[in-house]
Formats: structure tokens, sequence, C-alpha cells
């Protein structure tokens, strides 16, 4: 009986000691997780994201989040087996990953960011520029309605880019850029290339005011000259300008008349062909030009032989300068008007046969814009 | 003896139990709060939300590579989570109407603003400063009639901080455009 309990104490003791060894021992022979690994990979995750990665830098991002979930599903996988059989080396090698491309995703995402932020800004000051050149310099030029909506619509899109700008949104801002610089510039473009193509006729409107100043000068007598691009009819007396009155042209006043009924007033030299008082005229009082002459004519001929005129189309006539004038836009159907207290200066001064010369300007472009 | 040990690691291993319930009560939460739209009105609120989640869905494969688990903390850090949750649910919900307002108030103002510019246009001098210059005014109400027709459209879809985005564009000019209008008169001596 001692005997038998004395076995029984010895098994019980070497039980206790092997529970006691099992503790100790088994968990420590447990393969152990990449805990750290995986934190820091959510850390630098969770940084790249404040960094705004997502957007600025998505790729490396997504690359990012992807392996992370792959690191996780192994994870799960492995916890799955037995316990001593797991292995996390995949686990670690993915959050490895995980952490490296986060990392690269804040990189460049601040680089991006601040590039974009840097480049909206010039972009947005360069834009401004544009806005503010098109509202000086083609304020009243006659621009086609699609002109006109792309402007409208551009300069929106930059007052967009703007608020976006101020939120902190260089993506948004920059898209938005953008669109607006493709539509402002283009306009722009446009406009400018229209401007020197009307300009390009300056030599030739240069000797005609200049041959109008030398006949003033030469019969000791008066001359008008009209300068569309300032508005302005000028009036010389033996070769010098004794008076300027403000104008008002055709709404389509940029380029030569080439139609009837196309609301343009023409460029050429020309002679005052008829006087009327206030009974005659429904425009307080008028001067009748003689356009078109033989020059107008000839180019009315050509341009319908050679088919850019229909043959229906007729030149037109009845090209005055009159009064009623002042309305501050460019009102007419292709003639002069002058406000009435300076029709009846001019009226006075001239006479039947009194050279009226009308040019795009009288100074070049260069001149024109710096004004 | 080797029975004895399995056995034990068996009933070791399996003291903690994962608590599926409350994480899927915690993910559901979170799916709330998305679908809330917590992502656009409180961006940074709903990141660290998935954050915390994410920290969570690690420390429970923690527990479960373990010997000896234990879901204890898991548990708490998942009620606070959920806690978490709803308040971010709840909080978005008013971010929504504050946005939802302020787009309402600005989608008023422009109305407003458009229909004072509709009527002072005709009264433009044709001009004063020139019927280009009319034209280019019309252009640009065209422009900002249609781009607060599409904060409308975005308004009515819901979609109310893409509307507010929209509006605050389309106000800036229109409110621009007023100004310029009412110069324009006040040069021409115009009463409006």
């Amino acid at each position: 009986m001692a005997k038998y309990r004395e076995i029984l104490i010895i098994a019980a003791s070497a039980a206790a000691l092997f529970i006691c060894l099992a503790v100790i021992i088994l968990p420590r022979l447990v393969p152990l997780p990449p805990v750290s690994e995986m934190g820091n990979a959510r850390k630098i995750l969770s940084d790249a994201l404040k960094e705004k990665s997502d957007r600025y830098s998505a790729g490396y991002f997504n690359e990012a989040v992807a392996f992370y979930d792959s690191a996780m599903i192994c994870w799960r996988t492995e916890n799955e087996r037995f316990i001593y059989s797991r292995d996390y080396g995949r686990v670690a090698d993915y959050a490895g990953l995980s952490a490296e491309r986060a990392a690269r995703a804040s990189e460049t995402s601040k680089i991006t960011r601040d590039s974009l932020k840097n480049e909206s800004d010039l972009k947005i000051k360069t834009l401004e520029g544009v806005v503010r050149e098109l509202n000086e310099r083609f304020f009243d030029y006659p621009l086609s309605p699609e002109v006109r909506a792309n402007i409208s619509r551009g300069k929106f899109l930059l007052t967009e880019a703007v608020i976006a700008f101020q939120d902190g949104d260089y993506l948004i801002a920059d898209n938005k850029l953008t669109e607006s610089e493709y539509l402002l510039a283009t306009s722009h473009e446009l406009a400018n290339d229209n401007l020197k193509r009307y300009f390009r006729s300056f030599p030739e409107w240069k000797r005609w005011a200049d041959s109008t100043i030398s006949v003033s000068r030469a019969n000791g007598d008066y001359s008008i000259i009209v300068d569309k691009f300032s508005r302005k009819v000028l009036v010389y007396l033996n070769g010098t300008k004794q008076s300027e009155y403000p104008a008002e042209l055709g709404r389509n006043w940029v380029g030569d008349k080439r139609v009837k009924g196309d609301k343009a007033t023409p460029e050429g030299m020309y002679k005052i062909i008829r006087k009327f008082n206030s009974d005659s005229t429904k425009y307080y009082k008028a001067l009748l030009l003689d356009y078109p002459n033989e020059e107008d004519t000839a180019s009315f001929v050509r341009a319908k032989a050679r088919g850019y005129l229909p043959q229906s189309a007729k030149i037109g006539g009845m090209i005055e300068i009159h009064g009623n004038g002042g309305k501050g836009a460019n009102w007419t159907e292709g003639c002069i008007a002058l406000t009435d207290r300076g029709m009846d200066s001019i009226f006075n001064m001239v006479k039947i046969g009194t050279p009226v010369t009308i040019v795009g300007s009288m100074y070049d472009l260069r001149h024109v814009l710096k004004r | 003896m080797g029975l004895a040990a399995i056995a034990m690691v068996a009933v070791l291993s399996s003291c903690g139990k994962v608590p599926q319930a409350e994480i899927d009560a915690t993910n559901a939460a979170i799916e709330a709060a998305q679908a809330a739209e917590a992502n656009v009105y409180l961006p940074v609120e709903f990141t660290a939300l998935q954050d915390s989640m994410s920290a969570i869905n690690a420390e429970v494969e923690v527990q479960k590579s373990k010997l000896f688990k234990k879901f204890g903390p898991v548990k708490e850090d998942l009620a606070s989570t959920l806690a978490l949750a709803n308040e971010v649910a709840a909080n978005v919900a008013v971010k929504k109407e504050e946005v939802k307002k302020e787009a309402e108030g600005l989608l008023t103002s422009i109305k407003a603003v458009i229909a004072e510019n509709t009527k002072l246009i005709p009264k433009l001098p044709r001009g004063k400063e020139g019927a280009e210059v009319i034209e280019a005014i019309k252009a640009n109400m065209t422009t900002v009639q249609n781009s607060a027709a599409e904060a409308q459209a975005a308004y009515d879809k819901g979609a109310f901080m893409d509307a507010l985005n929209k509006i605050k564009a389309a106000n800036t000019t229109a409110n621009n455009l007023n100004a310029e209008i009412k110069e324009v008169l006040t040069k021409a001596r115009i009463r409006f």
C-alpha cells in the first residue's frame, strides 16, 4: 500500500513537473507573428492617408493598401493552421512592402502637392493676367458669340479653381485651371490673331492718312480722317489737326465693308458728295460719302467673280457721317455717327469734295496695344 | 502523458473566443457611417474610425496567434469603436444638414442675384459701355445660370457637398456681374 502511494506521489510529481514545464516551454515554441511590422505598416499607411496620398499619389498608396490587405489575409490563413506549424514570413514580407510603398506614397504626395500648389499659384496669376488683358484689349471688340462664351466659361473655371486652391484642393484646382487655360488661351489667341490680321493693312492705312493730310496741306483746306480703332473723327486744316470728335461705327466695325447689310464701316479714301440738313435726314445732319468708290466696286466685282460673295450680293451704299451719335455703342449700319454738337461743328467746316479717309487705325498695333 | 499535454494545450488555447458578434456590429456601424457619407462630410473622423478598426482586426489576429488568447481588451476597443462609429454617423447627419443649409442659402441667394441681373440687363445703355459689353455680360450670365442649374440638380439628388462646391463659384461670379452691371448703370445715371 505504501509502495503504491509512493508510486502515486512520484507519478503526480512527474505530472506536475511536466505540466509546469509545458506551461513554461510550450508558449515559447509558438511562432511569433510580425506584430511590430504590421503596426508599423498601419501607422505609415495612416500617415500617408493624412498626407492625402490616396489622391496625390494614388498608385503607391493603392499598392500599399493591397500589400497590407495581403498581409492580413496571410496572417488569418496562418492562424487557421496548427499553432506550432504556422509561418508568418510572408506576413512580414507583405507588411514590409506595404510600409515601403506607403512611405513612398507619403513622400510623392508631399512633392506632388507642393508642386501642384506652386504650379496652380503661377497658373492662376498668369490666367488672371490673360483675363485682365482680354477685358482691357477686347472690351468692345467684336468677338464671335462662341469666343465670348469660351471666355466666359474660362473665367468661371478660373473662379472655381481659385476657390479650390483656397480650400487646399490643388488637384481640383489644377483640373479646373487646365480647362480654363485651354478656353482662355485659345480665345486670347483667336482674338489676337484677328487683331494682328486686321492690322496687316496698317501700311495702306498710313499711306491713305498721310496722303489725306498732304492734300489738306496742299489745298490749305479741310480733310477728315476717321480712325476706327480709336473711334474718332479727326479734322485737319492746312495739314494740321484742328479737332477730334468721338464717333460710333457699324456693329461689325473691324474690317472693310464687303457687302450690303454686313454692318461694317468701309475703309478707303472718299469724298463728301452731298450735305443733308436737318430737314432732309433723320440723323440730324449728314454728309454723304462717295462709297462705293472705284476701288470698292472693283474689289466687290472681283470677290463675286471668285465666288467669295454670292451672285445675289449687293455692294450697298449711302455711307454717311451723321448725327444722333453719343449712344456709346457701335450701332450704325456702317455709317459714322457723331453727337449732334460734333456734327454741327464738322458740318460748317466741310464742303462737297472734302476728302474723308476711313482707316482701321492711325497708329500701328504695338502703339495701340501699349495704349 | 503526451495526450494530457495535447489536451491541456487545446483547453488553454481555446480559452478566449473571437468576439465575432461585436466585430460584426462594429463593422456594420462603420458601414452605416459610410452609407451616410461620413467619408464625404467628415473625412478626418471617418479615417480615424477606419484606422481604429484596422488596429482591432490586427489585434484579433495577434490574439489568435497566441497559445493563450485574451480578447478582453479587443472587446473594449470594439465597444469604443462602435460608440465612435455611432457618434460619427450622428455627427455626419448634423454636418450634412449644415452643408445642406449653406447650399440652400447660396442657391436662394444666387437665384435672387440672377433675377436682379436679368431685370437690370435690359436697362443697360445700349449703350454707354457698348453692345459688345452687353454681349459679354449676357455670356457670363448664361454661364452662371448653367452652373446654378447644375448645383440645383446636385442639391436635388442629395449631393449637398457637390452642390455647395458648384454654387460657391457661381455665387462669386453672379455677385461680380451684379456689381459690374450696377457700375455701368450708375455711370450712365440710370436708376435701378
